[in-house]
């Protein structure tokens, strides 16, 4: 809404500046062609004189206001008769800036009497210029009978020739009204200029650097076309004079398709009309060529074809427009103002239309509208795009809040997902965690079974070692008691007697035979031999019960110093029984040995089990007898540099192990026993508490030779 | 008096036996095996007591040995503790008559022995009993043979067929 009425503002703003435009040369103006004579040059004899021309037959009237010689590189003669009487000390002027080459003769009664320029270039004429347009003053001749004016124009461009005679004021005066009226023409180009080419430093947008372009270009164009280009001394340069109309035109139509193609958006819109516009440009290229190279004529033909390619644009505007690219309007608006403008040019040019100060000025006025409306246009399209990208941009928040949405769905459903899959975790955590418990629980219950499969054992031992002495203490003492008795009763009879009794002799003699019937003799022997014996069994199980003190601290898990020898003997004590008669044990233990710090009843079970292990490994030696099957076990010390170890050697000529199976004694559930039979746990155990007392193991073994385990404690 | 036989390999046990029951049994002590052997054939063992764990072989196992040639005394086993496997051993093949653990209850084993000697007099009674109905069985054959000869040739009875008739008949009674 804005832009359209800012548009609105503006175009009544426009129409005020064309009406003061158009106000200026209000007066009409009285044209002379129909009293000009032409003659082409091409009739005139070689080597002519100037005075000869005038009387050559051939002269041909021509009957049109304003003259047009076409376009043909051709040099022309134009002859015009004055009425001396009131034409002398007038001027003559031609509005056309754009001729060539321009040469005056004033002739006066068949006498050259003033000549202007030497029909080389219509520059010489400028000596008597008064304003954009060659002018040519006509003597005070007023003497002469025959006043005639002999012209001769070449050009490469249409050869228009509006011709009049008007007084020095009047020309000054028009050329002051066309310099004013160009001026504001430039001056609303300029500004369109700078604006736009603010525009662009300020936006970026590629459009209005090609907008700037195509302003300099037409406004150059119209500059040249209008005379205007003496202002930028190109009269300097004549080669570049004569083509400049040329440039001018290639340059601005080059402009005005690269604008109105990147404007319209053609390549993406309208494909077709963009090829037909890359079409356009190869002819303008071969235009600017010809032109180079001095083929005006074939040149400005070209450039007048291309033209055409203005009005393709509307084509392209309004299909531009009809897929909704709303800034077309605003071309196709301007493009009309402009269109008809040209077409007023055109065919004032072809004298359809008057030539007057009105078709004069349109060209100018309606590119000053055009440019000014596709400078609004521009600024729509601007607009548009603004629009566009602030759609894109709500289309692009749009997908982005969708995308969000999306992604917060996603991360809920991930959240969810996780929480699931967390809830899962831990479920299985707690599974495994009851596994685990499981698993512990038989672990204990398994290391409580080896616990109790040796106190089992050390149990079977003990009470078998407990036994007999138990056995022969108890039945001895109480032999010993009856055989006292015996004893008693002869002591008691021995001390009843009395020296002086009558009845000495036989007394003594009853008491002899009592004691032959007792067999007290032999009592006396056996007394001795059951107070051995209860000796003997009070020792033995003095020993026991002190081994049994020793090996019982089984749950001891306090590190305090003790004596290996101790531990490998108290083991040997509960061991006794099992092993006797089937194994023989070498004992050689070091008398000195130093304490070692460790857990003694722990130890006991490490010794148990490998004097144990090493039992059952010669037993295993059918081919041995068993005093053959030996088991030696060692205990040693070594000093070296202040620190001290004990070593103990429990070595065995049993059937030994392959080295697979030594790989893997030590690993928990390992066992060379039948089902039932071992838990598999003894030596990982060993090993636990072996690595407890930081002790290193060495094992070696062969099968059918033995295996020896060495046992490094630091003391 | 009962003879029993005591074989272990600890010494103080046979001290302690031989103190508690001499003056009730007959008894007879060895630490070795051969020495029993020896013992058995030289006295009428009734009772044979052998200790399970000894160095040179079990009780078990010396019973086996003794089995062939001294079948009838009555064996019983003594054990330190309970060597399960030993007795289903023994039992299953019937070697021994009743299992005694250590330490012993001196009154028990004395009654143990007195009624193991009561089963192998009782054994031998029977086997003794037997053999003579067999002498007189074999007896009354001998004499039914004779009376069958001679009253076989048509002779009269004769106070000799009588006589021997009558002593059949005293035999089989």
């Amino acid at each position: 809404m804005n832009a359209v009425r800012l548009l609105g503002f503006r175009c009544i703003g426009l129409v005020a500046l064309a009406v003061i435009g158009f106000a200026f040369p209000a007066g009409a103006q009285k044209y002379i062609g129909e009293r000009m004579e032409l003659l082409p040059d091409s009739l005139v004899p070689r080597m002519s004189v100037t005075e000869q021309i005038v009387d050559l037959l051939g002269w041909q009237p021509l009957d049109v206001a304003v003259p047009n010689l076409g376009n043909s590189s051709e040099v022309y003669w134009l002859r015009l008769k004055l009425d001396a009487a009131t034409e002398a000390g007038s001027l003559l002027e031609i509005q056309n800036a754009t001729i060539d080459e321009l040469s005056c003769f004033i002739v006066c009664d068949g006498e050259v009497i003033t000549a202007y320029g030497d029909g080389e270039s219509h520059r010489s004429g400028q000596d008597s210029q008064l304003g954009t347009y060659p002018s040519f003053a006509v003597p005070l001749a007023t003497e002469c009978t025959d006043l005639e004016v002999l012209i001769r124009v070449q050009s490469g461009k249409p050869l228009l020739l509006p011709v009049r005679i008007a007084g020095h004021k009047e020309v000054i005066r028009d050329a002051h009204q066309r310099d004013v009226f160009f001026a504001a023409y430039f001056g609303i180009i300029f500004v369109m200029l700078l604006y736009n080419l603010f525009l662009y430093f300020s936006v970026g947008d590629r459009n209005y650097l090609w907008y700037a372009m195509y302003i300099v270009t037409v406004g150059g164009a119209q500059l040249v076309l209008n005379g205007y280009a003496g202002l930028l001394s190109v009269d300097e340069w004549p080669w570049l004079e004569r083509r400049l109309v040329h440039f001018m035109g290639v340059f601005s139509g080059v402009a005005t398709i690269v604008f109105a193609r990147d404007f319209l958006d053609l390549p993406k819109r309208v494909p077709w009309l963009n090829t037909v516009m890359y079409v356009y440009l190869g002819i303008y290229g071969l235009a600017f060529l010809l032109a180079l190279f001095g083929w005006m004529t074939w040149s400005y033909n070209l450039i007048n074809f291309c033209a055409l390619a203005i009005f393709l644009l509307i084509p392209g505007a309004i299909v531009s427009m009809r897929q909704g690219f709303r800034p077309a309007r605003y071309f196709l608006i301007a493009w009309m103002f402009f269109i008809v403008a040209v077409l007023v040019f055109v065919l004032k040019d072809s004298s359809v239309i008057p030539f007057n100060q009105w078709t004069f000025f349109a060209l100018p006025v309606g590119n000053a509208i055009e440019v000014v409306l596709l400078s609004l246009a521009l600024a729509s399209r601007i607009n548009e795009m603004k629009q566009e990208a602030t759609k894109a941009k709500e289309q692009q928040l749009r997908l982005a809040q969708q995308n969000e949405r999306m992604v917060s769905n996603q991360n809920r459903l991930l959240e969810d997902r996780v929480r699931e899959r967390t809830l899962e975790l831990q479920q299985a955590n707690g599974e495994l965690e009851n596994t685990l418990s499981e698993l512990k629980t038989a672990q204990q219950q398994l290391l409580q079974q080896e616990k109790l499969a040796s106190i089992g054992q050390l149990t079977a031992g003990i009470a078998h070692e407990l036994n007999n002495p138990i056995n022969f203490v108890s039945s001895s003492s109480a032999s010993l008691k009856r055989d006292f008795e015996d004893v008693e009763e002869v002591l008691k009879r021995v001390m009843a007697l009395q020296p002086d009794s009558e009845g000495l002799h036989e007394e003594v003699r009853a008491l002899r035979e009592r004691m032959e019937e007792l067999d007290l003799e032999f009592t006396q022997e056996e007394i001795v031999q059951l107070l051995k014996g209860i000796e003997d069994g009070a020792g033995r199980t003095a020993e026991i019960v002190k081994g049994l003190r020793i090996f019982g601290r089984v749950d001891g898990d306090a590190f305090a110093p003790a004596q290996l020898n101790e531990l490998l003997e108290s083991t040997l004590v509960i061991l006794r029984s099992s092993l006797r008669d089937q194994v023989a044990i070498d004992l050689e233990l070091e008398a000195d040995l130093p304490l070692v710090r460790c857990q003694a009843g722990r130890l006991n079970q490490v010794f148990m089990n490998m004097i144990t292990n090493a039992a059952h490994a010669t037993m295993e030696r059918k081919d041995l007898a068993p005093e053959d099957r030996l088991i030696y076990i060692q205990s040693k010390k070594v000093e070296e540099g202040g620190k001290k170890w004990v070593i103990i050697r429990i070595e065995d000529n049993g059937i030994g192990m392959a080295e697979d199976v030594r790989m893997q004694i030590f690993d928990p559930f390992f066992t060379t026993k039948a089902v039932g039979e071992g838990t598999g746990l003894g030596l990982s155990i060993v090993m636990g508490i072996l690595s407890d007392h930081h002790a290193e193991v060495d094992v070696q073994s062969a099968p059918q030779r033995g295996t020896a385990f060495t046992l490094t404690f630091t003391a | 008096m009962i003879h029993v036989l005591y074989l272990d390999d600890e010494s103080h046990n046979l001290t302690a036996f031989r103190a508690a029951f001499r003056r009730v049994f007959k008894v007879h002590v060895t630490t070795e095996p051969t020495e029993a052997v020896q013992l058995l054939r030289e006295h009428p063992i009734e009772v044979v007591i052998s200790d399970q764990k000894m160095p040179s072989l079990s009780g078990v196992e010396f019973f086996e040995l003794i089995m062939s040639d001294f079948p009838d005394p009555i064996r019983m086993l003594l054990t330190g503790h309970a060597d399960i496997d030993a007795v289903i051993d023994a039992i299953n093949k019937g070697q021994i008559y009743k299992y005694i653990s250590k330490p012993w209850n001196e009154a028990e084993l004395q009654a143990l022995v007195e009624e193991a000697a009561g089963q192998f007099r009782r054994k031998r009674t029977v086997q003794q009993e037997g053999d003579r109905m067999i002498q007189q069985m074999r007896q009354a054959k001998e004499l039914a043979a004779w009376i069958v000869e001679v009253t076989a040739s048509g002779g009269a009875v004769t106070p000799e067929i009588h006589e021997k008739a009558k002593k059949i008949d005293e035999l089989l009674s």
